[in-house]
């Protein structure tokens, strides 16, 4: 038998407790255990951002973050976003914006965007390439990205009913 | 995937000695995991037992002991460290340094004293803490001891520590009045090309005396005494400044670099000069403010 423990987490406001080994990333367990397969794992180095998710409201390479680190804490991911059947500012200004084509990297563009927009609801342009510069995209060339992240400032500035998300 | 380990998650520094003691052969200590978990997976390395030291109070916190020294815990993530009143306050260069290592991520995940610990030869805070003469304080069955920053790196991802041994804290010394330190690097990719840290004091308009240390060029930072003689006795402004600037640069081409992806050993000789006039110019600013 190898070792294994028990963490309990809440993961997009659902606690969970899942026996895992020591060895299993945040991915793994979101992907394989979770069935929450939202969050793509692409460089397995946090280089790319593809697996970014949020452990207490902070972006973490799920790729390279211990599960057993999760334990007691709570895990955001990019199915926690949307609120009943209405999608949160940044992914209807993703949409809007144009700021996607294969999708891939989108996952972890949304939540390191949520990241950066929960600590600046008003970010400069500047704090909105700081914050994503570790999110790598292959289709759009970032303009749109870094567009959309900033209207949905715009966005949740006015309607202050989402300010929850 | 990475390979198996058990995982002890000890609450104080006697508790994960007592786990040494007890593991196996092949055992770490963990923190952030961002370089550790890296070459584990990437079967650069192998452990069967990861101590984890995120859990020890002890190994947390920014503070000031009464002799004015900034204390950082050794588990502190560069977040912790970037966003620091006390930090900001008393060496902000390695603030604004800790904002710009890597990626947002790595930054939320990674330590200080990992990053020491892993002694890659590109770490941004070696270099800068190298520059303020700074120390750290370990932690083994043998009892405690303070080394200088300069005394921990001996080679590319080797350090002083013994195997046992936990690193508890970093000590960054109080700027003396008039002082200024400051860092800069250029990075194509996560990790920087080439850095360059300054420390200098200017009394009466004039550089009293100047420290420069130069990273991701060789194995470990260096301290270029050439480099910061060099700077000694300038004028902080007009012709004299960029004149001493330009003779500082200079020394930095008796430092044996290596080319690396990021470039030939003379194009990075060529960048931690040009980075060296950036530090140096923000250290002054930073030393005259004080003034």
């Amino acid at each position: 038998m190898h070792e294994t423990l028990e963490i309990r987490l809440t993961v997009n406001e659902r606690s969970e407790a899942v026996r895992i080994e020591p060895r299993e990333t945040l991915a793994d367990v979101l992907r394989e255990r979770l069935s929450l397969t939202g969050t793509k794992v692409s460089c397995d180095a946090q280089v790319c951002g593809a697996c970014t998710v949020l452990v207490d409201d902070l972006a973490m390479s799920g790729c390279t973050f211990l599960a057993a680190d999760a334990d007691g804490r709570s895990v955001r991911t990019v199915e926690g976003l949307a609120r009943d059947g209405r999608l949160s500012p940044v992914q209807q200004a993703f949409i809007d914006h144009a700021a996607f084509q294969c999708g891939f990297c989108t996952p972890g563009m949304l939540m390191a965007a949520t990241a950066i927009l929960e600590e600046h609801p008003r970010p400069s342009r500047d704090q909105v390439v700081h914050g994503l510069e570790g999110n790598l995209c292959r289709c759009t060339g970032y303009e749109p990205i870094i567009e959309a992240v900033l209207a949905a400032a715009d966005a949740g500035t006015v309607d202050e009913g989402v300010a929850g998300w | 995937m990475i390979p198996r380990f058990s995982l002890t998650r000890p609450g104080s520094i006697e508790e994960a000695l007592d786990a040494f003691d007890r593991a196996a052969d092949d055992v770490a200590y963990l923190a952030g995991g961002t370089e550790l978990l890296q070459v584990m997976k990437m079967g650069l390395a192998q452990f069967t037992t990861l101590i984890d030291l995120k859990g020890i109070a002890e190994l947390k916190g920014i503070s000031v002991l009464p002799v004015g020294t900034l204390r950082i815990g050794a588990t502190s993530t560069h977040r912790d460290i970037e966003r620091s009143p006390l930090v900001r306050e008393r060496a902000a260069g390695l603030a604004r340094l800790e904002s710009r290592i890597a990626n947002v991520r790595v930054r939320n995940a990674g330590t200080l004293g990992g990053n020491l610990a892993f002694a890659e030869p590109h770490s941004d805070p070696a270099t800068f803490l190298l520059a303020c003469g700074a120390s750290l304080t370990l932690a083994g069955r043998a009892g405690r001891r303070e080394l200088e920053v300069a005394e921990f790196a001996v080679g590319p991802l080797a350090t002083a520590r013994e195997q046992d041994e936990v690193l508890v804290e970093i000590l960054i010394p109080a700027a003396r009045p008039g002082e200024g330190r400051a860092y800069d690097k250029i990075a194509f990719f996560e990790r920087p090309a080439a850095s360059v840290a300054v420390r200098l004091t200017v009394v009466d308009g004039s550089i009293a005396d100047a420290t420069v240390a130069v990273g991701s060029l060789t194995d470990t930072p260096v301290v270029v005494t050439g480099a910061g003689g060099a700077l000694q006795g300038a004028p902080v402004l007009g012709d004299g400044f960029a004149v001493a600037l330009d003779a500082a640069a200079m020394a930095l081409g008796g430092v044996e670099a290596m080319a690396d992806l990021n470039g030939s050993a003379d194009y990075k000789r060529h960048l931690a000069g040009v980075l060296l006039g950036r530090a140096a110019g923000v250290a002054v600013r930073e030393a005259t403010a004080h003034a």
